[in-house]
């Protein structure tokens, strides 16, 4: 069924409530901030959108998540290649002795992280919530 | 109708304001210690934050070179002496200091922190930057521990420093980085700074606040790249973890951590992660980063006392998914957000 907008016949159908009392207008203040407190706070997307890569002190980019890329990097050591594919992303092959950076897999949830100290290249998962904490205790 | 409007304006106004505001903060990171540094200060000037930020890094890269444990450094030079005998060596007065404390230290915690075994770590190959698996010699092991290298075995005068025991080889690995701290510490305190942490690999110190919250900190899961838990890390505590991920090698299967019992000779086996919380003091960030060691080294049931030998009173314990330990005054300050693992959270009781 489709509504018919009929701005003639809501005026009059307004005009026929009472004026609105101090009381109306508090209900709608707080209704409005209530509305802005849950928008803030509960429109959490869990899943990444973006990733930041680090190489030494410097931010190399902001990468979104959701394509099908490979970044080469040259770091301290060596090559490093970081696969990102649809939604996650990993250390693809990197130059260090341990490969402790491999061995962390792929990164899909905010606030996830995985570093290559010896070739100094990080990857740091974001989302538009900003993280869960200021600093991990690695 | 007007009163509408002018209530719609406020509120756009307020919520556009919350939306826009940046933030004053400033973040940078370099790898120093061979680990990662993370600077985050608060409420500066970006210049300001930045060449303090800076600053700070030159101190900590100063350290890192001054105590190097395997390449020609201070450390290096006084192992040298130590091994030559009762042969004294002028040292200089702020390492003859960390050298005090660290005795100390390694006293409360009856021997289970102890930078002399310099050899033993040598040993098992944790003496480079980028180790790799050790056959490893059961005699030569032995041999090292027979040799019983002390802290004590140091003698501080005048100045002057020489070993009674030739084995003593100093790595202050388990240390520096929490010394550095205090130092960074004390640089943003007498610079005027009133907000910042300061993470060097993994050991953290607050100073004040993010604004009108308080620092939050991630703890690290000991097997996957994300934070098991979080906590408020109130202004001026320090919090500290040691891990069997950070630095080890495998071996046929086995997996071998840096941390080695200082007693046995071999690598602790069966710790994930030992986590220490700090209150404000002097040397909050050394005390973040030596604690965590005898906890982690102590058996299961003298972990509580390993724990009070040191004077920590909020320490987290994991030793697998399913096998985690919180001292009560550290599960009230926990937020879980591996929700399967907080379910198998013990308490322990001291």
């Amino acid at each position: 069924m489709l509504f018919k907008f009929n701005l003639k016949r809501l005026s009059t159908q307004i005009a026929q409530y009472p004026k609105p009392l101090k009381g109306d207008w508090l209900v709608f203040l707080m209704s409005v901030v209530v509305v802005i407190y849950l928008f803030q706070n509960l429109w959490i997307t869990q899943a990444a959108s973006q990733l930041n890569i680090r190489q030494g002190n410097e931010l190399v980019g902001t990468y979104d998540l959701n394509q099908t890329k490979e970044i080469h990097l040259h770091g301290r050591i060596g090559d490093t290649i970081i696969q990102i594919e649809q939604g996650k992303v990993r250390f693809k092959q990197s130059p260090c002795n341990n490969q402790y950076c491999l061995h962390q897999g792929w990164l899909s949830r905010a606030g996830q992280v995985a570093i290559c100290i010896p070739n100094q290249v990080s990857l740091q998962l974001i989302s538009n919530r900003g993280p869960e904490y200021d600093s991990l205790n690695y | 109708m007007q009163l509408f409007i002018r209530l719609f304006v406020l509120f756009s106004a307020f919520t556009l304001l919350s939306c826009t505001k940046e933030e004053p903060i400033y973040n940078t990171q370099s790898y120093v210690f061979g680990t990662l540094v993370d600077i985050t200060i608060y409420g500066e000037p970006q210049l300001e934050a930045e060449n303090m930020a800076s600053e700070m890094m030159r101190m900590f890269q100063n350290l890192h070179n001054r105590l190097h444990a395997w390449r020609p450094s201070e450390i290096k030079t006084l192992n040298h002496v130590f091994s030559k005998g009762k042969s004294p060596a002028s040292i200089d007065a702020d390492i003859s200091k960390m050298i005090a404390e660290a005795t100390t230290l390694s006293i409360d915690s009856h021997g289970a922190f102890n930078p002399a075994i310099g050899q033993l770590i040598a040993l098992w190959g944790f003496q480079h930057d980028e180790f790799k698996p050790v056959k490893i010699n059961p005699n030569k092991i032995q041999a090292l521990l027979a040799e019983k290298p002390q802290m004590v075995d140091i003698v501080l005068k005048e100045g002057k420093a020489f070993s009674n025991n030739p084995a003593v080889k100093l790595d202050l690995g388990g240390y520096a980085k929490g010394y550095a701290l205090d130092q960074a510490l004390s640089y943003l305190r007498k610079s005027g700074v009133k907000n910042a942490l300061i993470n060097i690999g993994g050991n953290i110190i607050a100073l004040g606040k993010r604004g009108d919250k308080p620092w939050r900190v991630g703890i690290q899961h000991p097997r996957k790249p994300e934070a098991i838990a979080t906590l408020e890390l109130p202004s001026g505590w320090a919090i500290g973890t040691s891990g069997d991920y950070q630095r080890y090698f495998e071996l046929n299967g086995k997996r071998y951590c840096h941390i080695i019992n200082p007693e046995t000779g071999y690598p602790v086996e069966g710790v994930q992660s030992v986590t220490v919380l700090i209150p404000p003091q002097s040397n909050a960030g050394v005390l973040s980063d030596v604690s965590s060691k005898p906890i982690f080294i102590a058996k299961t049931s003298k972990r509580a006392q390993a724990a009070a030998d040191m004077h920590v009173n909020d320490y987290l314990v994991i030793e697998s998914d399913y096998n985690i330990f919180a001292s009560p005054a550290m599960a009230k300050r926990l937020t879980w957000l591996d929700k399967a693992a907080a379910s198998h959270v013990v308490q322990i009781q001291p």
